[in-house]
């Protein structure tokens, strides 16, 4: 952890050239607004950082910048009765200017059950299709279980 | 059939009387019910028990006087919404478009709209001034008077008087705080004498305006009353530069059907995300002056761009495309906020819905460029039980920032723009 020399007037504007810092984008648990875009950064990030880093680095234009530190629970106990502390973490909320929009991608989307020819999956899938059809009840009871009868 | 009118054997001699009969000269006899009629419980712990207690509730502030009806309403606290007019969220004129139902008309109404039309009419209805120029109303003399005495007034701050270099962020309340205080009290008693309302007005510096309202509802997500529906209550704390109140209600901008087909932005997120804050305190609705004071009705607010929004200091932060955005939300706030508690003091709240609409104009500035702001109430019923079939929608019509003066050079304003001194004069001159 670097620790910069407090500034007075005068002194060289500070410069980080390479940073080590590196942010996460995360999809919001809660709704946001179109134009919000939530990281998780490290700790010792402040909000002009984080406008800086997006504005040079990544040429996105910021408008404004919100951060918050999410304490992590350390309740949790492991099998020896010891705490186990989950790590916090520093969250930002990011609002763009120019009014851009961003809206989380969805990563994983629902796939459309299309198997290829002579594969496993398809011989799988007409099996598990066979076994519930047996086990469906004979339609013509009307709904009335094996349970009433001989 | 023959048969089946022949009379009964046994035909009694006297009839018994026909009860149905009314007779023309008695009076109706008033029915008393036996019965009391069958309602809800009002005591019991179900939800037709509830419905019938706000009910009940609403029935009390409808029979009481405006006195007991603004301190019924306000009684209860709870956590709610602080609006600050002035503030630093980015789009706010989206999410108090939401919170307060009005639409925005870019442009002023026709009253102040200086179109070749208005012109012709004037000559043709031969308006009262002898000689008519850019100002109905206003002959070539008295405009010159009023342009100088602006002039004076920028000189007078800006040249005449030497102010020190003002300490951090204090710039706007000690340059241009008293030049627009000293341009509003000079202004409105040169125009006194056009406009009789003013001689009977009241100037007020830095009045507190408050109002207290209700709009939407959300589901409370934890605690013990999770689950159940909870309205989201706001409350306004503005302290305009000044503000001028009439004895007689301005009137409206446009007819109250008119309002019927503009659109209000729907903003489907919780206003925590705006970022908008919670707190409890004491629920306040005042316009200025307390109830009894017979300048009851708005008609002007005069506000102050402080230095933290001023517009040098947004383009060094490279969002000069929020100076316009702010000043709408401004508008929008102070001015619901006045009309609203003008309203609430004539005794209407959420289910007694305005008859009238209430009118009011504010100007907003930061020394060199002025915005004209006109803002009409048409509802004041905006909580979710009164909002659901309620198609009146409030107006707010609004301008661009127009420059005053180019700049003070040598004991002299250089380019004083007269539609502005003309916009101010209108504004001014407004009268019902």
């Amino acid at each position: 952890m670097v620790r910069y020399p407090l500034y007075q007037l005068g002194n060289p504007q500070l410069r980080i050239f390479r940073p080590s810092w590196f942010l996460t984008l995360v999809r919001p648990g809660k709704e946001q607004p179109p134009d919000t875009v939530q990281f998780r950064i490290p700790m010792e990030m402040t909000k002009c950082d984080i406008k800086n880093y997006l504005e040079k680095i990544y040429s996105v234009p910021v408008g404004a910048v919100r951060t918050r530190i999410q304490f992590g629970s350390n309740k949790k106990r492991n099998h020896l009765n010891q705490k186990v502390k989950q790590p916090d973490y520093k969250v930002a909320y990011v609002q763009l200017a120019q009014g851009q929009t961003f809206t989380f991608p969805d990563i994983f989307p629902e796939k459309d059950q299309t198997s290829t020819e002579g594969s496993m999956e398809e011989m799988q899938e007409k099996f598990m299709e066979d076994e519930k059809q047996r086990q469906k009840p004979d339609p013509r009871r009307g709904g009335v279980t094996e349970w009433f009868g001989l | 059939m023959a048969a089946r009118t022949r009379l009964p054997l046994l035909f009694p001699k006297k009839l018994p009387p026909l009860r149905n009969q009314r007779f023309a000269h008695a009076e109706a006899a008033l029915k008393e019910p036996a019965y009391p009629s069958v309602v809800a419980s009002l005591t019991a712990k179900s939800k037709s028990a509830r419905l019938r207690q706000v009910e009940e509730q609403v029935k009390k502030i409808c029979d009481s006087p405006v006195e007991e009806k603004l301190s019924l309403i306000t009684r209860i606290q709870r956590k709610k919404f602080v609006v600050y007019p002035q503030t630093f969220a980015r789009n706010a004129d989206r999410w108090y478009q939401h919170f307060t139902k009005t639409a925005y008309i870019p442009g002023l109404p026709e009253k102040f709209t200086p179109g070749p039309e208005r012109k012709t009419e004037g000559e043709e209805s031969s308006p009262p001034a002898a000689a008519h120029t850019t100002v109905p109303g206003v002959d070539r003399d008295a405009f010159a008077d009023i342009r100088s005495l602006v002039s004076r007034v920028i000189l007078q701050e800006h040249w005449h008087l030497k102010k020190r270099k003002a300490f951090l962020y204090r710039e706007q309340e000690q340059m241009v705080g008293p030049f627009l205080r000293c341009l509003v009290t000079g202004l409105s008693h040169s125009l006194a004498q056009y406009n009789p309302l003013l001689r009977l007005s009241s100037l007020d510096i830095a009045p507190r305006v408050n109002f207290y309202w209700r709009r939407g509802q959300r589901i409370i997500p934890k605690g013990h009353r999770r689950g159940r529906l909870e309205p989201t209550r706001f409350q306004i704390d503005d302290q305009p530069q000044c503000q001028i109140r009439i004895t007689q209600q301005l009137q409206q901008f446009a007819p109250l059907e008119a309002s019927y087909a503009e659109e209000v932005p729907e903003v489907t997120y919780a206003p925590n995300l705006m970022p908008l804050f919670k707190r409890q305190y004491d629920n306040h609705i005042f316009t200025g002056a307390k109830l009894p004071d017979p300048a009851c009705y708005g008609h002007t607010q005069f506000h102050l761009v402080p230095d933290r929004y001023h517009r040098d200091r947004m383009a060094r932060k490279q969002q000069s495309d929020q100076v316009e955005v702010f000043l709408r939300a401004n508008a929008l706030a102070s001015l619901f906020a006045w009309t609203g508690a003008q309203a609430m003091y004539q005794g209407f709240w959420n289910h007694e819905d305005l008859t009238r609409p209430f009118a009011s104009q504010a100007v907003i500035t930061d020394g060199e460029f002025f915005s004209f702001f006109c803002y009409q109430l048409n509802t004041v019923a905006l909580s979710v039980e009164t909002d659901g079939d309620n198609p009146r929608k409030n107006l707010l019509w609004g301008t661009e920032s127009l420059r005053l003066y180019e700049s003070v050079q040598d004991g002299a304003v250089v380019g004083l723009n007269d539609d502005v001194v003309k916009l101010l004069v209108q504004f001014l001159l407004n009268q019902p």
